[in-house]
């Protein structure tokens, strides 16, 4: 390995703590060093775990036990001061919860007929503009937002059309809230659709097919004009498409890449720097990888109209942690570099990448 | 015979003798020079020379070097000595013979240890050779794992100092906010007591638990409605609704119907296979009025020409030799429709649709006759429902064919009729 090699960002493994459950979800405290696990005992209950990071080890500090295993879980729609968690289970409830006192959750609905596949929050954190919303995505094929004034009732409802036959919804995630009024969910599907919602107008804004299951969508950043949009899928491959431009019948300009043999569970952008993101595998690795921008990002198509160019991807670093998949990815919004994952055989690493100053 | 050279000249020290032996033009090799202990041999054919040595020599140091048509010997005696001559005198063919013999033996028997030795260097230099790539490369590999230690050392540090920064920042900030906050506690209390506040705030009775760097509670609560006033309120509730792009095929693995496929096709491998042996009656039987594939034809230009009945018979004698066929039943349910054997017709129609699972692609259109037959049976006895559920089934089998729809429609307008009029 040369010296050069050394040069490239690092990822090194700082603390690995067994757990003994099946952790779903992990995500960091904000304004913290404490991480959240999410999951399911192994006697069907839901298990909330609160750590706390002490030099090279993991502190327990909270145990909260649930009737219904936890699927997810999000920070994104609450206040900093508050902090509240939402969480989506087993059963399709949302319930929103004061760790402090968790016995009863703030909030509460059974929001889907079936379990709740993801879960993301926008407008809470000091983060962008706007009224704090959660959206969630189940096997029932629906999307839901939710807004935690209203109690019982979504504010806006994805659905499949009367005798469609449902689709398990994956992934959601919610982008382009830049301002009071905009804002727009994506959500991914088993079967390989990606739709774009435009909660503003209520409408379907763009809908594509990647041919395999949507595992996970993220926007680089919620709280801008949205940039970047990268989409997860089976069989190792993720596309990232260029969400700037919207050509009225192409759509986004995308680039794709298959790296991993095997599904990439999740996409994680760094919060600090919006062109590097991790992808985790079903073989138990990550990658890490930078986006760089093409030297013009639209051009004009035969008929005039714009569409979007696509820029390129480069693989900074991979390294491979564990024999199962590495389902949860969180970067932690206060410290670059520091992120926690949690893999199917039931260990939740603290992970830190060294020198993306230097990207 | 060889020729002797004699010609040789020689004078000797204490330790050495230098013998010089000149060849009269012929080439000497290397391979042409014989020496040993005692005795030395020099042979270009066709000259020759040898010589019994007079006291024994160090054979291993002893040089010849061959130029100018000459040879020049320089041999290190054993012991240093002075000669009386180059050669023994007074030796006799035997000893000379015998001499050369042991010569010869031990002459090969040294080669034999050099390449023993040869042998043995060369595999001590080996190991040592990879002796000294492991160090080296285990030198290496400790350096990087060095270099990375250092990395992971000075990244946890660095955690350390930034996790006591948020505590302390995090307390630092909560002394902050709780000034504030009880600064804006007595006009927000006010504007509470003027609103009629319908939100209910819950956590009221709460304890101001501590919890490490979060903040107070009640003091929370207050900021919250603070902040509601800036937020927009709740979307007004709306529903998107959304289609889903067909599968088309290949399905993904986990939905796909290969199972179901196979089994299909092995049943049909089988039934094509199972004879019934009925063969009492069937022994004056031509042979092609065995095969029930030939039978089945039959029917089907019995059935085409108008001839019902003789259609019938085909597939009945067809169905005794092979009862797994779901065609012919099918096809017998089509006869009995038109010689109005309702009662049969379903019978056949629900025996064929039997048959025909598993439900996949390949006999989509068989199974969508059957229940098209067995629904008309059904109307035609005015079980008018039934009916309909046959006709439903196979407009879901098959949505794209437009007859079956209005038969569908046109018997769903006499359900309402009947139903109207009872």
């Amino acid at each position: 390995m040369s010296a050069a090699g050394l040069e490239r960002p690092q990822v090194v493994s700082h603390v690995q703590q067994a757990l003994s459950y099946t952790v779903f979800d992990c995500k960091w405290v904000p304004r913290s060093a404490r991480l959240l696990c999410l999951g399911s005992a192994a006697r069907g209950t839901g298990l909330v775990q609160l750590y706390e990071l002490h030099g090279a080890r993991l502190e327990l500090l909270r145990e909260i036990e649930k009737p219904k295993p936890i699927k997810c879980g999000t920070f994104g729609a609450t206040s900093l001061q508050q902090r509240y968690l939402a969480t989506g289970d087993f059963d399709g409830n949302l319930n929103i919860w004061n760790l402090e006192a968790p016995e009863i959750p703030v909030y509460s609905v059974k929001g889907h007929k079936e379990i709740i596949n993801s879960i993301d929050g926008v407008g809470g954190l000091g983060i962008g503009e706007g009224a704090p919303e959660i959206v969630t995505g189940s096997r029932d094929g629906t999307v839901k937002v939710w807004d935690p004034r209203q109690n019982d009732s979504p504010v806006a409802n994805m659905e499949p059309v009367q005798g469609e036959s449902k689709r398990d919804c994956w992934t959601v995630a919610f982008g382009n809230a830049y301002n009071q009024e905009e804002r727009v969910v994506c959500a991914g599907y088993d079967n390989g659709d990606i739709k774009l919602f435009d909660l503003k107008t209520m409408s379907l804004r763009w809908e594509t097919n990647i041919k395999n299951g949507v595992c996970s969508v993220e926007f680089d950043r919620k709280d801008i004009n949205m940039n970047k949009l990268v989409a997860t899928s089976l069989e190792g491959k993720f596309h990232v498409f260029d969400m700037r431009t919207q050509h009225p019948t192409k759509g986004f300009a995308s680039v794709s890449e298959k790296a991993q043999k095997s599904t990439i569970w999740q996409v994680r952008h760094l919060p600090q720097n919006r062109d590097i993101f991790m992808t985790s595998g079903g073989s138990g690795s990550l990658h890490l990888w930078k986006y760089e921008y093409p030297a013009q990002r639209s051009k004009k198509d035969s008929e005039g109209s714009e569409m979007g160019v696509a820029g390129s991807l480069s693989l900074l670093q991979n390294v491979t942690l564990s024999t199962q998949p590495i389902s949860c990815l969180d970067w932690s919004p206060d410290k670059k570099g520091l992120c926690v994952c949690g893999a199917f055989d039931q260990t939740v690493r603290v992970l830190i990448v060294t020198k993306l100053n230097k990207i | 015979m060889p020729l002797w050279l004699r010609e040789h000249s020689w004078r000797q020290t204490l330790s050495a003798v230098y013998l010089s032996l000149p060849l009269r033009g012929a080439r000497a090799t290397p391979g042409s020079i014989f020496c040993s202990e005692r005795y030395l041999k020099v042979s270009v054919p066709p000259f020759l020379f040898e010589a019994v040595l007079f006291a024994p020599i160090d054979d291993t140091n002893s040089t010849a070097k061959i130029g100018d048509g000459n040879i020049f010997f320089t041999l290190y005696k054993k012991e240093p000595a002075m000669w009386d001559s180059l050669t023994l005198a007074n030796t006799d063919k035997e000893q000379l013979q015998y001499l050369r013999e042991n010569a010869v033996l031990k002459a090969q028997e040294k080669a034999k240890e050099e390449t023993k030795a040869r042998k043995i260097t060369k595999q001590e230099h080996k190991k040592y050779a990879l002796e000294a790539t492991m160090k080296l490369e285990e030198a290496e590999r400790k350096r990087i794992e060095d270099l990375k230690e250092k990395e992971r050392q000075k990244v946890a540090k660095e955690l350390e100092l930034w996790k006591n920064q948020q505590k302390d920042g995090d307390t630092y900030k909560s002394i902050q906010k709780e000034e504030e906050l009880y600064q804006e506690i007595e006009p927000l209390k006010e504007r509470k007591n003027e609103k009629m506040n319908k939100t209910q705030i819950p956590n009221e009775g709460t304890s101001k638990t501590r919890f490490k760097s979060t903040k107070g509670c009640s003091c929370s609560i207050f900021s919250q409605n603070l902040k509601e006033e800036q937020l927009p309120a709740p979307r007004a509730a709306a529903t998107i609704k959304v289609n889903f792009t067909p599968r088309v095929f290949p399905t993904a693995l986990r939905e796909s119907r290969v199972a179901e496929e196979e089994e299909w096709l092995h049943k049909q491998a089988e039934a094509r296979r199972i004879m019934n042996s009925d063969l009492s009656e069937l022994e004056d039987l031509k042979e092609e009025e065995k095969n029930p594939d030939w039978l089945k034809d039959k029917g089907n230009k019995m059935f085409a020409m108008g001839d019902y009945l003789g259609a019938v018979n085909a597939y009945n004698l067809a169905v005794r030799l092979n009862s797994s066929l779901p065609l012919l039943y099918l096809n017998r349910a089509a006869c009995h429709l038109k010689l109005r054997n309702l009662h049969k017709a379903i019978e056949d129609s629900s025996k064929a649709l039997e048959l025909l699972t598993p439900p996949v692609p390949d006999n989509e259109k068989a199974r969508v006759k059957a229940h098209v037959r067995r629904g008309t049976a059904f109307c035609q006895l005015e079980l008018y429902t039934e009916g309909l559920q046959d006709y439903e089934a196979a407009l879901k089998i098959d949505p794209r064919n437009e007859d079956i729809e209005k038969d569908a429609e046109k018997i769903r307008h006499l359900i309402q009729g009947t139903m109207q009029s009872s």
